[in-house]
């Protein structure tokens, strides 16, 4: 297995380089990859710099991050709820991410106060489900699931409350939040980091998964600690999902659609797919900005436009050769 | 990494060396070097400062592009956004997205000396990162008319063209003052003006198009309301029955939105046939252009006047 | 006298909204198969998982190898019991060898990766329920009987010395139900034990040395095969008229009517 491992995530490291490549190369002003090389080692003229390192840099790994962070977090989502339409959102947390973001544009604060929103709103909603869940008796996935729809739900209706009193000077920034933006997107750095730390702690939990996808009884007859490993797994996606919705909005499809991709193509071991989905939904992100920049440009379209584009007929060709 | 070596936002080390040139200049009379800047407030509250007039600007609202061909700066614009289209002249410039959400790589390559934003209406998140990048930006945020004539003199002044820009400033002024001594103070007209109709929408007192309908004399029955831009039941409209009922729509021939009105019989609006049109690029944009359709509003609820009952009070 | 293997003491298992049944008390010692009869609902299933630690006792406990259940990590419980159940789930597609191998996880430790000797040792378990080339079938794909085979195959492979199956030959036909029969009966005589779920009184009949039997009601009774397995006895716990006779010295019982 190791050696499978090694050759598939050096594949996925290459085109993951090609990727950030092409998305330094591409957009409304051409750069060639020369240019692009030469600004990376320093040179180059002060356009080209501003261009490739201030402006496509940060957005191409902010990218590359939320798209990592998403696919991951689906891939987590998924087991836990022994559910495969579980996505990143399922349980709300993008509902109290957006519910937060959203109230501090109204009150017109400051980017790093609206992130920081984001986030208290995430991690909120991820206690506020999991408490209910739990209730008086012992959760169960579907018990999850439900009372995470349901929170959704509520988050939903104040969405549209929110949207509903707000200043329409505010509502194109609070659409764009809610479709995903990466254009503001500055400081990718911890985004990475949660990224690497999640994927690292979550790799020794990959056989336990694979036992766990299986139901939680037969886990337990397997010698796994169900309740532990599901409250972990519980706060992994939370905590990555939190992070890519603080730094881009809420990007659609790429948590549900990823996971699937790479166990159609993969099989279901989730110590290759946990590592494998942190570079595809990297790689499949970053192509998709770049798209979404660069084809009505000067025009932008939602991120989630393209990933939507990119997967569904990606999608429907592996489903369709699979068995 | 920054762009001071082709955009100067504050004195570079090369001004220094000017200031040294002309040491004699400035010792004796208290900086030639510094009469060579521009200052101006905007409605930030904010001091731009230019080292001399802008010859390469970037417009990010449509109404800001016919400002700067208002005050002779048209040819200097080297991009702007979607919907510039008047004067003619301005759908030939290059866009650079639309005033909601822009290409912030055309306007860096376009290498501007200044960029005019509109304060609500650009992304703010955006133009602070022009800024960041070095680009000098002058915002925006035309409440009242006499903030239209204050920028036309000021983006006159940022382009070197102070006369031509007080002389349209004044003529600006002139026309309202003429507009309010004749319309003013005649009797009131309770209307309801329509700026959208899906969700339905109007303006308060606050909003430019409100300063217009106290400049006709009518009375803005919702003019209360603490949003710029209230949004309202039709049920409301009803209850308020309006005298008069004024409305933009989506085109600049449409009349389908106030026309919608005439299903309620019983409305005042309606009995009196008084629903009217203004092509919403006359009215809803923050230009001289404004004072048009604020002659044509002032000429509806002068008809509106006219078809009062005899026996009315 | 061989050491027990698993000791019940005063257990009474938990069913929701049911009063307690009788409290049992006897030992499961290596080299013994224990049968457990009983009609639909007495508790059968409920009872392995008990044995098996997956659900708490309502009073009593369960020791194995003298330790109590309740405070033995679970990975050592997996290493010593393996427990095939009654029903598979499809949760994610999976292959027969996966599947299979799964049975090696309370071995390894979370970084290590599977051995040749594990791949070995699922192969050969495999091979023993007669699944030996159809290793990289998708687990979705296969018929009821070969789900409960590769289920059995797993246990295997955990390789326990206390195999708790509930209803193992329920989806066999009766060539593979004798063939699993006969691999359980050889684990056990190899020093290991077993305790299953049976709703065939002949197969217990046949397969076990001691048999529990599971009242309706709650009540138990256990022994030797051949103490508890008379036709008073079976007709009162199906409350069902049985008719007796004999098939190459082991009795069989057939409904009446």
């Amino acid at each position: 297995m190791s050696g499978r491992l090694a050759t598939i995530l050096s594949v996925l490291c290459l085109a993951a380089a090609a990727a950030i490549g092409i998305s330094l190369m591409l957009g409304s002003v051409p750069v060639s990859p020369v240019d692009v090389g030469t600004v990376l080692t320093g040179g180059g003229d002060p356009l080209h710099q501003a261009l490739v390192l201030e402006l496509r840099l940060p957005r191409t790994l902010a990218a590359f991050a939320t798209g990592g962070l998403l696919a991951v977090a689906g891939a987590l989502m998924q087991v836990l709820l022994r559910n495969p339409l579980a996505d990143p959102y399922v349980l709300g947390i993008s509902g109290g991410a957006a519910v937060g973001a959203l109230l501090s544009m109204l009150a017109g604060l400051a980017t790093a106060v609206v992130s920081g929103a984001a986030f208290a709103g995430a991690l909120l909603s991820t206690l506020l489900v999991f408490g209910l869940a739990h209730g008086t008796g012992s959760w169960t996935p579907v018990r999850l699931l439900l009372t995470g729809v349901v929170v959704a739900a509520g988050w939903g209706a104040l969405i549209s409350f929110i949207l509903a009193v707000a200043p329409g000077a505010e509502l194109p920034g609070m659409l764009y939040w809610l479709m995903g933006d990466l254009s503001h997107a500055r400081h990718p750095g911890p985004a990475w980091i949660v990224l690497a730390i999640v994927v690292l702690l979550a790799w020794p939990l990959g056989r336990s998964l694979n036992v766990l996808a299986r139901g939680a009884l037969q886990a337990a007859a397997l010698g796994v600690s169900v309740r532990p490993l599901e409250w972990i797994v519980y706060l992994l996606a939370a905590v990555l999902t939190a992070t890519a919705v603080t730094l881009a909005g809420t990007v659609g499809f790429v948590g549900l659609i990823v996971p699937h991709m790479l166990r159609l193509v993969l099989g279901n071991d989730q110590r290759i797919i946990l590592p494998a989905a942190a570079l595809a939904g990297g790689i499949l992100l970053t192509l998709a900005d770049t798209l979404s920049r660069t084809v009505i440009a000067p025009q932008q379209l939602p991120v989630g436009v393209i990933t939507a584009l990119l997967g569904v007929p990606v999608f429907l060709y592996l489903l369709h050769r699979s068995r | 990494m920054s762009l001071v070596r082709f955009v100067s936002t504050r004195p570079g080390p090369w001004l220094w060396l000017l200031s040294l040139l002309a040491g004699s200049a400035v010792l004796a009379g208290g900086g030639a070097a510094v009469q060579a800047e521009i200052r101006v407030t905007d409605d930030s509250h904010r001091e731009v400062r230019l080292a001399e007039p802008a010859h390469r600007i970037v417009s990010l609202s449509p109404h800001l592009t016919e400002l700067l061909f208002e005050v002779g700066a048209g040819d200097r614009i080297v991009g702007t956004v979607s919907f510039s289209d008047h004067p003619e002249a301005a759908r030939q410039i290059p866009r650079v997205g639309n005033a909601g959400q822009l290409d912030l790589e055309r306007i860096l390559a376009l290498q501007p000396d200044l960029v005019v934003a509109w304060r609500s209406g650009n992304p703010a998140r955006q133009v602070a990162r022009l800024e960041a990048l070095g680009l000098t930006v002058y915002y925006n945020e035309p409440r009242r008319l006499s903030d239209l004539a204050d920028t036309l003199e000021r983006l006159a002044v940022l382009t070197g063209s102070s006369e031509t820009g007080a002389a349209q400033a004044a003529q600006l002024r002139e026309r309202s003052r003429k507009l309010a001594t004749r319309y003013a103070h005649r009797p009131a007209v309770p209307l309801f003006y329509q700026i959208w109709d899906d969700p339905l929408m109007t303006v308060n007192d606050q909003h430019l198009i409100g300063e217009l309908i106290a400049l006709c004399g009518g009375k803005n029955l919702f003019g209360e309301l603490p949003a710029l831009v209230p949004r309202l039941s039709r049920e409301a409209v009803l209850a308020a029955d309006p005298e008069v009922i004024v409305g933009g729509g989506s085109g600049e021939d449409n009349r389908a939105w106030v026309d919608g009105w005439r299903r309620w019989s019983g409305l005042t609006a309606v009995r009196r046939d008084n629903l009217f049109f203004i092509p919403p690029s006359l009215i809803q944009r923050q230009t001289p252009r404004i004072l048009d359709g604020a002659e044509m509003l002032c000429e509806y609820l002068d008809e509106a006047r006219a078809r009062r009952p005899e026996t009315a009070p | 006298m061989s050491e027990p293997l698993l000791q019940l003491e005063d257990l009474v298992i938990h069913i929701p909204g049911r009063p307690d049944g009788s409290a049992l008390r006897f030992e499961v010692r290596s080299g013994q198969c224990w049968g457990i009869l009983g009609p639909n609902g007495a508790g059968k299933t409920t009872l392995l998982h008990t044995l098996a630690g997956l659900r708490a006792p309502r009073s009593g406990g369960v020791r194995l190898n003298g330790r109590k259940l309740g405070g033995i990590p679970r990975r050592d419980v997996a290493r010593q019991t393996a427990l095939v159940f009654q029903d598979h789930h499809d949760g994610f597609p999976a292959t027969v060898l996966e599947t299979a191998l799964i049975g090696r996880h309370p071995y390894l430790r979370p970084w290590d990766v599977e051995s040749a000797d594990d791949m070995a040792m699922a192969r050969a378990a495999l091979q023993q329920v007669d699944l030996a080339g159809l290793e990289s079938r998708l687990v979705g794909t296969l018929s009821g009987g070969e789900r409960q085979r590769l289920a059995i195959a797993t246990a295997l492979t955990q390789d326990p010395r206390l195999f708790l199956l509930d209803e193992p030959v329920s989806h066999l036909d009766l060539h593979h139900q004798v063939a699993v029969l006969e691999i359980v009966r050889k684990r056990v005589s190899k020093g290991c034990a077993a305790v299953m779920s049976l709703h065939d009184v002949n197969i217990a009949a046949r397969h076990c040395d001691h048999v529990l039997l599971l009242y309706q009601d709650g009540g138990a009774r256990w022994g030797p095969v051949n103490e508890m397995l008379q036709l008073q006895v079976l007709e009162r716990l199906y409350a069902q008229p049985l008719v007796q006779g004999e098939a190459g010295g082991a009795p069989v019982f057939v409904p009446k009517g």
